[in-house]
């Protein structure tokens, strides 16, 4: 779906993407980072709007950086963050002109527009101005044009933003009705990560223009299942501290507790190498690490190689 | 609780559609027009200058043809003459005072809009390149005005012609003068709307910024031309430039400004302002 080697994107002396390397398959991206990351201008470059300024890559078989873009930005929908509604039509209006803009014919479109809108579950209220909408249909409405001309691929961005916790299970409920029952591949931005987690199957961190961890979602959860907290009856000495590397990655030693990333998933193991220590293992509690503290110790640098080593990704 | 389709029918043809530009000119115009506000002004322009029009040709066939109004003839002829400079006053500053104002109130909305409810980047993410973007709101932007001079140049021609042919007060071939005039006219006026609506964040700052521009190079022109003992530095505001250009076409004998001053004015404010409007309006610069 996406490939990019290298990719460098420049404003002016700031290095905004710094030679990113990327490959990901259709399914559904959660694109994680903090603000300043380079999300946004991974996006504009993404659809075109920004040229690489070394380095390249192919969105959808398109090459990023031709002429070839505008023609791109068909096959793509894009939900942004922010309210970017006319607020003065009526979201059938504004949805039709969306998709009249993406070369559907005025029939066309406004027959769309009633199909998408319904889709979306805002059949009833399509006459009305947006500026009497909740933020919940707000959003809808965006995801409406998002997805008027049916495009392969879509971007969405926070597109749980503001929403209550009702309205952001119908949200990610929606986004997965996107890619399971139209066939639209999405990528996903977001702050939060527990909707990445419930709607991903792939994701990407960025930080300060480099991708700190990608790979998919089964991967980092198998890689989860690897984690566990050990504790034994006495102190571990020097010597038996420094064995602790063949049992696999120690992330943190607190209070006589060491925080444990093994080499395989299988739970026997710790308890054979405090054998072979001569140690005795007083506990073994798995580790259910979830995506907030993955993503923490992803921009500390501590996790992305681990990742991709697991998933293959790179 | 909503209800939920459960899937879209498959998607027609995507490359049946218009182009972007008509597409955008299109949907701006109508969002002008729909404008409760907008289509007051709009109207209430069109009318008042439509009335101006016809009491100005009424006056002058009732003149012509009334044997009780003879006296008048002589009198109405030196104000109502068919000379030049009564074809090139069919464009004058009593209809372009209004239009500035149209176009800063209407028009002026035709980019701030878009940044006001940010959907400039939106626009982008669709199959549009920025020149598709700049060149439907400067479509948009030049046929409001078009849509005025037009009637006004066209309808008095053929009342004339009605009413009096070769003897009315309006040449016959008044509309090849005219004509030209306006699209320079009309093609001045958007490129200023459309700098300085790229310029403002909301429609009613860009009313500001229009008139500011125009008022404020009208002060500076005139302070200059007067300190300089030279009108033609009156060239550096759009307000004498637009009435400058049917005086020139019609080739009166003492027109406001004289040919090279007023090309090169016109030149410079399409460009700059076009240029500005590009600038504020690229692609790099869409917040998403």
């Amino acid at each position: 779906m996406i490939s990019f080697e290298s990719l460098e994107v420049r404003y002016g002396p700031t290095i905004a993407l710094k030679g990113l390397s990327l490959t990901l398959e259709d399914g559904v991206v959660g694109l994680l980072g903090p603000n300043g990351s380079g999300k946004s201008t991974l996006l504009k470059t993404l659809l075109g709007l920004l040229h690489p300024s070394a380095g390249g890559g192919h969105v959808l078989g398109i090459p990023l950086g031709t002429h070839e873009a505008a023609k791109l930005r068909g096959r793509i929908g894009y939900m942004p963050e922010y309210d970017a509604l006319i607020e003065d039509t009526s979201a059938y209006e504004q949805v039709a002109f969306w998709g009249e803009l993406s070369g559907l014919t005025p029939e066309q479109a406004r027959d769309r527009a009633h199909e998408v809108l319904y889709f979306v579950a805002l059949d009833e209220a399509r006459y009305r101005p947006v500026s009497g909408y909740s933020t919940g249909m707000r959003q809808r409405v965006k995801l409406a044009q998002a997805l008027v001309h049916s495009p392969e691929l879509v971007f969405l961005d926070e597109p749980t933003n503001g929403l209550d916790p009702d309205g952001r299970k119908r949200m990610l409920d929606l986004v997965l009705k996107v890619h399971v029952d139209l066939g639209t591949s999405v990528i996903m931005a977001s702050h939060l990560l527990e909707d990445v987690e419930r709607v991903s199957d792939q994701l990407v961190i960025l930080d300060k223009g480099e991708v700190k961890a990608a790979g998919s979602m089964a991967g980092l959860r198998r890689m989860l299942a690897k984690r566990f907290e050990l504790r034994f009856l006495d102190p571990l000495n020097e010597s038996q501290e420094g064995k602790l590397a063949e049992l696999g990655t120690v992330l943190e030693h607190r209070n006589g507790i060491y925080d444990v990333e093994l080499a395989a998933a299988d739970p026997v193991l710790p308890f054979r190498f405090a054998k072979g220590i001569g140690a005795v293992l007083v506990q073994l509690t798995p580790r259910h690490d979830r995506l907030d503290e993955v993503l923490i110790r992803a921009l500390r640098g501590k996790i992305g190689e681990t990742i991709s080593a697991t998933t293959g990704s790179h | 609780m909503p209800i939920y389709a459960p899937s879209l029918p498959p998607r027609p043809e995507l490359s049946q559609g218009s182009h972007p530009i008509a597409v955008l000119t299109k949907f701006d115009l109508r969002r002008v027009i729909k404008r409760k506000v907008g289509f007051f002004i709009f109207g209430f322009i069109f009318l008042t200058i439509l009335l101006i029009e016809l009491i100005v040709l009424y006056g002058k066939y009732l003149i012509n043809t009334s044997p009780g109004l003879g006296g008048l003839k002589e009198f109405a002829n030196k104000i109502m003459t068919q000379g030049a400079n009564y074809q090139a006053g069919l464009l004058d500053w009593w209809m372009l005072v209004p239009l500035w104002f149209m176009m800063a109130f209407m028009v002026g909305g035709i980019i701030s809009r878009d940044s006001l409810y940010r959907i400039r980047p939106l626009i982008y993410a669709h199959p549009v390149r920025p020149q598709d973007y700049i060149s439907a709101k400067a479509l948009s932007a030049f046929i409001i005005p078009m849509t005025v001079m037009l009637p006004f140049v066209l309808l008095p021609w053929g009342l004339s012609m009605a009413m009096a042919g070769k003897a009315g007060p309006i040449w016959m071939s008044a509309p090849l003068y005219l004509l030209p005039a306006a699209i320079i006219i009309g093609l001045l006026m958007a490129a200023v709307t459309l700098g300085a609506s790229a310029m403002a964040g909301s429609p009613r700052a860009s009313f500001g910024w229009v008139l500011g521009i125009v008022l404020g190079t009208s002060a500076i022109g005139s302070i200059f031309g007067l300190t300089l003992h030279s009108k033609q530095w009156m060239a550096m505001s759009p307000y004498f430039l637009v009435q400058a250009w049917p005086q020139l076409i019609f080739n009166v004998s003492d027109p406001l400004l004289k040919w090279i001053p007023t090309i090169a004015g016109t030149v410079v404010h399409i460009a700059f302002w076009t240029w500005i409007a590009v600038k504020r309006t690229k692609p790099s610069e869409a917040v998403l």
